[in-house]
């Protein structure tokens, strides 16, 4: 038998150096001229990673109330469509309303007015969820969304670490200068839907002159955003206006 | 004309979108004509004078549409600007019926500029000149970035007005599909974003179809937007 498994403790000591590593690289990030989009793609990729969850997927809100999906772990029509359903009636839409984390520790008890969630859920392989707010004080400016495949509540540990992280990717969007304005709020919420507006349009160039998917579109966009050491929506907009060329 | 001139003008354009009357104006800063108009023409949105400088203005599309022949139908079905110094000589075998009805009138050449988006042939500009004279390659090139404007302008507001604007788009992911065909469809045709956006909206239009649905066939490529040396078109 090897040590770890003598000492499960072990692996949670790991996981909370994950934890304050995540912590540290998003301090880092936040004090640097950063690309919102690579923040929060960041964010739920730890989050799935460390929270034990099979998918995340962050939404916001645009100026309408509507709930869009800006990053999520799979880019994979079955994932973002399940967001949709569960941001038209379901967990990501009540936390979204009533700014209280909601949670459905088994999927298969979610209220028959969630059917069409409940039922994409399952067919996907998801048996629990958690949607978190985003908020920063009495606004909602979206959801985090965890995602696990099999049933029963989250961690208590890692709900304090998935509120922090949903903190956080809050203050990401609307920086500090944002607090006291609400037009610049809503200005910034805009910018990040944007971005993402911007990311699908450079998936599609990228799948049309590459020949490729678009699920393969855009982790070449990933890859050059990260080789280049350049923000995603900054690599999309070149793409966009046609200054960049990822052949070339 | 100065560059400065034609930058105001098209600058002016830009800011119309929502006012016809106010598409004739830059074209007359900018070129050497007496007077402008803009239609519709065709099936797609009908044939209609949208805007004229002056009577005569008027009175040229109209003719042109009753008699179905004119500079502006040669102009739509070719996809690129017809140009007619003089109107009555050579202009008179190419259009025998409309020569004839205007030789009596003070129009000595004649100008038309189509007014198309992407693969879509929606209508036409007719400059005409009472003293005779031609537009050099540099005004016809002018004359050719303004009609650009006017036609997104033109469609964007019958788009608007039979109700098929973007909340034709639906639900966060159907929107996703149509950022991502807006990709390709830039890519295909070398667009802005904005303008390709507008080409899948017209061919959803013009096809009677939902907007997604054909963003889904240009993301699997059944239907796929091409340039050639006679236009735009779109296969499938």
């Amino acid at each position: 038998m090897s040590e770890l498994e003598q000492r499960p403790t072990v692996g949670g000591l790991t996981r909370e150096r994950r934890l304050m590593e995540t912590f540290a690289s998003l301090a880092d990030t936040l004090v640097d001229d950063y690309d919102v989009v690579d923040l929060l793609q960041m964010l739920v990729d730890t989050c799935a990673e460390l929270f034990d969850s099979t998918a995340a997927a962050i939404l916001l809100a645009d100026e309408h109330g509507e709930l869009d999906v800006v990053a999520s772990t799979s880019e994979a029509s079955r994932l973002v469509e399940l967001m949709q359903l569960s941001a038209d009636a379901g967990p990501c839409i009540e936390a979204y309303q009533t700014g209280r984390m909601v949670s459905v520790a088994d999927i298969r008890d979610a209220p028959e007015q969630w059917r069409r969630f409940r039922e994409s859920a399952l067919a996907a392989g998801f048996a629990a969820v958690d949607a978190i707010p985003m908020r920063l004080r009495t606004t909602v400016i979206g959801t985090l969304n965890l995602l696990r495949a099999s049933p029963g509540a989250l961690d208590p540990h890692d709900e304090v670490a998935a509120r922090a992280f949903a903190d956080v990717a809050t203050i990401g969007i609307l920086h500090e200068r944002s607090l006291r304005e609400s037009a610049v709020l809503a200005e910034q919420l805009q910018g990040a839907l944007n971005s993402r507006v911007v990311i699908e349009q450079a998936k599609g160039v990228v799948a049309h002159t590459r020949g490729v998917s678009i699920d393969a579109a855009f982790q070449l966009l990933r890859d050059y955003a990260r080789t280049n050491r350049m923000g995603i929506s900054r690599v999309a907009a070149q793409i966009v206006n046609r200054s960049l060329d990822l052949d070339a | 004309m100065a560059r400065s001139a034609f930058s105001a003008a098209l600058e002016a354009l830009e800011r119309t979108a929502e006012a016809p009357e106010g598409y004739c104006r830059p074209f007359l800063d900018v070129l050497p004509v007496s007077g402008a108009s803009v239609s519709t023409i065709g099936d797609l949105l009908g044939s209609e004078t949208l805007a004229a400088s002056d009577a005569q203005a008027a009175r040229l599309d109209e003719l042109q549409f009753d008699l179905g022949e004119g500079p502006c139908w040669d102009a739509l079905r070719s996809g690129t600007h017809v140009l007619a110094p003089v109107l009555q000589e050579p202009g008179r075998a190419r259009w025998p019926a409309f020569a004839a009805a205007v030789r009596d009138e003070p129009v000595s050449s004649m100008f038309a500029f189509p007014l198309i988006v992407g693969p879509l042939r929606i209508g036409a500009i007719d400059l005409y000149s009472e003293s005779p004279g031609t537009l050099d390659g540099r005004h016809a090139r002018q004359a050719d970035a303004m009609a650009a404007v006017v036609s997104r302008h033109v469609l964007r507001r019958a788009l608007n007005a039979v109700g098929r604007h973007d909340e034709d788009a639906g639900s966060g992911y159907s929107r996703r599909l149509i950022h991502q065909a807006t990709g390709f469809v830039l890519a295909q045709l070398d667009l802005t974003a904005e303008d390709a956006r507008l080409v899948i909206q017209g061919h959803a239009f013009a096809a009677e179809r939902p907007m997604m649905a054909v963003a889904q066939d240009i993301i699997d490529g059944t239907i796929v937007f091409s340039r050639r040396s006679d236009g735009i078109e779109a296969t499938g």
